[in-house]
């Protein structure tokens, strides 16, 4: 049962709900940062066309060469490999992840132990920063790469017809159009990674989750710490999804007349 | 105004769809001389605009050769006047190859003046000062200064187009290639978008000009190319190729269309 008492005693502990949401937010920025960087890597990755066995194609004509040497001509390692990232990350739990980037991956290196900002125990947090990273850049590639596919081809062949060499227009050209279009969907997944973040006080990350956990164990009061948890989770996701929507109505300025 | 100086040599250039069944261009040889109005005809899927895209490198021929003032650019290298091999950079060729499309492809994120200073300034390095100075003229030239500043989707399909040819004039290319430039268009839109095209024609430029205008054929080319099946069927110059057709295909074609 909620009780105005149960609030009370929660709102006691303020001060670990305002270090949770400091935790939470750097937790996020960070992981959006890095997630966005390695998202764009794999989704530029998925999209090149390199092929090092081409030679063994060496029929004219634009025929392709059947059997192994054939295949292996097609073959595109940096498309495989970044499908390869892409599905085990989509098709295995956060939760497994974080743990096995924790106990597995970082096991062996010892993080240096002081506080971030004074209140972030660092060696708890890179673990958490990098799992989430890995993951949300597996479903952000997705995002970007459908974002870059869906530009016309007539751009790309106006500006390399201009001189601009491929990565000038992916730059000055595709990208900027293509992040506009997908930019909905990036809010989503920036809301989804302050959501899912909260999983990283299984590793002892004190975000706010691990606030709820705290005041429970100090007093046995749950309820009224969920609420309150929830209340500040939307109070980080909704000015989020807002801001962005600001970006893309003054990315829009080009669409309309 | 056509000289005898050959600006680009197409040697029996080959592109092959789906293991050779279609053949989009099968084994086209012509040279391309500086001052030239070339304007290919015929009818669709005959491998006009294949000929065209083939010419920067926009579609990678089969087989086949496209000199550059004497580099074949459909090479990765070449050997040049002291002997050494160079590596040909694509991105340089096609700087000096103007382009226009059938469907404008006007960047819409950037402003008018935006997409015809972006190359300059990161291609060839000009200050946003010179090259603004220079789009500002040209705007002027073809009568769209007071748009300098409106998006793409702001202008009619004619202001679209004439803003591709001023954006490809920018880089001052040695030849302009005209991709069907007026087929998107609404008719009363054409003229304006064929008038600039005149000018340039005027002033000297080399244009290779694929298009279904035969009044502009007939006035402004110099030398007319029929392409059918992807066969160079015909050349002449537009008295020859439209007052005495030789080919029973371009007799037929000529009926259609005039």
């Amino acid at each position: 049962m909620l009780t105005v008492e149960g609030f009370k005693t929660a709102f006691g502990y303020w001060q670990m709900f305002l270090e949770g949401m400091i935790c939470t937010v750097s937790l996020s920025a960070f992981t959006v940062l890095f997630g966005f960087i390695l998202a764009l890597v794999l989704a530029l990755m998925r999209l090149a066309d390199i092929r090092p066995f081409r030679f063994l194609d060496n029929t004219q004509g634009g025929e392709s060469r059947e059997g192994f040497a054939g295949s292996l001509s097609r073959f595109r390692p940096l498309n495989f490999i970044a499908s390869v990232y892409v599905e085990v990350f989509r098709a295995t739990p956060m939760m497994v992840q974080l743990f096995i980037v924790y106990y597995i991956l970082l096991a062996g290196i010892k993080l240096p132990t002081f506080k971030l900002f004074g209140l972030i125990r660092f060696e708890r947090f890179v673990p958490g920063v990098i799992a989430l990273s890995l993951n949300s850049a597996a479903y952000l590639s997705e995002i970007i790469r459908s974002g870059i596919q869906s530009i016309d081809g007539g751009q790309t062949e106006a500006a390399r017809s201009l001189g601009l060499s491929q990565a000038q227009n992916m730059r000055y050209i595709v990208l900027p159009q293509a992040i506009k279009n997908i930019l909905p969907a990036i809010a989503n997944e920036f809301v989804t990674i302050i959501k899912e973040s909260s999983i990283c006080w299984t590793i002892g990350v004190q975000e706010i989750m691990s606030a709820v956990n705290s005041v429970k164990s100090a007093t046995f009061t749950i309820g009224e710490a969920l609420i309150i948890a929830a209340c500040v989770y939307f109070c980080l996701t909704f000015p989020t999804s807002k801001i962005i929507e600001h970006f893309e109505r003054k990315m829009r300025r080009g669409d309309k007349r | 105004m056509a000289t005898n100086d050959k600006l680009i040599q197409v040697q029996h250039l080959k592109k092959y769809y789906n293991k050779g069944a279609l053949k989009a261009l099968d084994d086209v040889s012509v040279d391309i001389n500086k001052g030239d109005v070339m304007v290919v005809i015929g009818p669709s899927g005959s491998g006009k605009s294949t000929l065209l895209r083939s010419l920067n490198l926009l579609e990678i021929p089969t087989d086949g050769q496209i000199l550059f003032h004497g580099i074949d650019i459909t090479k990765k290298s070449f050997v040049n006047k002291q002997g050494k091999t160079e590596k040909v950079d694509i991105n340089l060729h096609r700087q000096k190859m103007g382009m226009v499309f059938q469907h404008f492809n006007l960047f819409p994120h950037k402003t008018i003046l935006d997409n015809m200073i972006l190359a300059p300034m990161k291609v060839l390095g000009q200050s946003k000062e010179a090259a603004t100075e220079k789009a500002l003229s040209l705007l002027k030239r073809v009568g769209l200064e007071d748009r300098a500043h409106a998006y793409p989707i702001q202008l009619s399909g004619g202001q679209k187009q004439r803003i591709a040819i001023v954006r490809a004039m920018m880089m001052e290319p040695e030849v302009m290639l005209f991709d069907e430039p007026t087929s998107a268009l609404d008719p009363e839109m054409v003229g304006e978008v064929l008038e600039v095209m005149k000018e340039l024609a005027r002033g000297g430029m080399t244009m290779v000009v694929v298009t279904h205008e035969m009044g502009f054929a007939r006035e402004v080319g110099n030398r007319v190319l029929f392409m059918a099946y992807g066969k160079l069927v015909e050349q002449g110059t537009p008295a020859e190729i439209f007052g005495d057709p030789k080919s029973p295909r371009l007799q037929d074609f000529l009926k259609k269309v005039l």
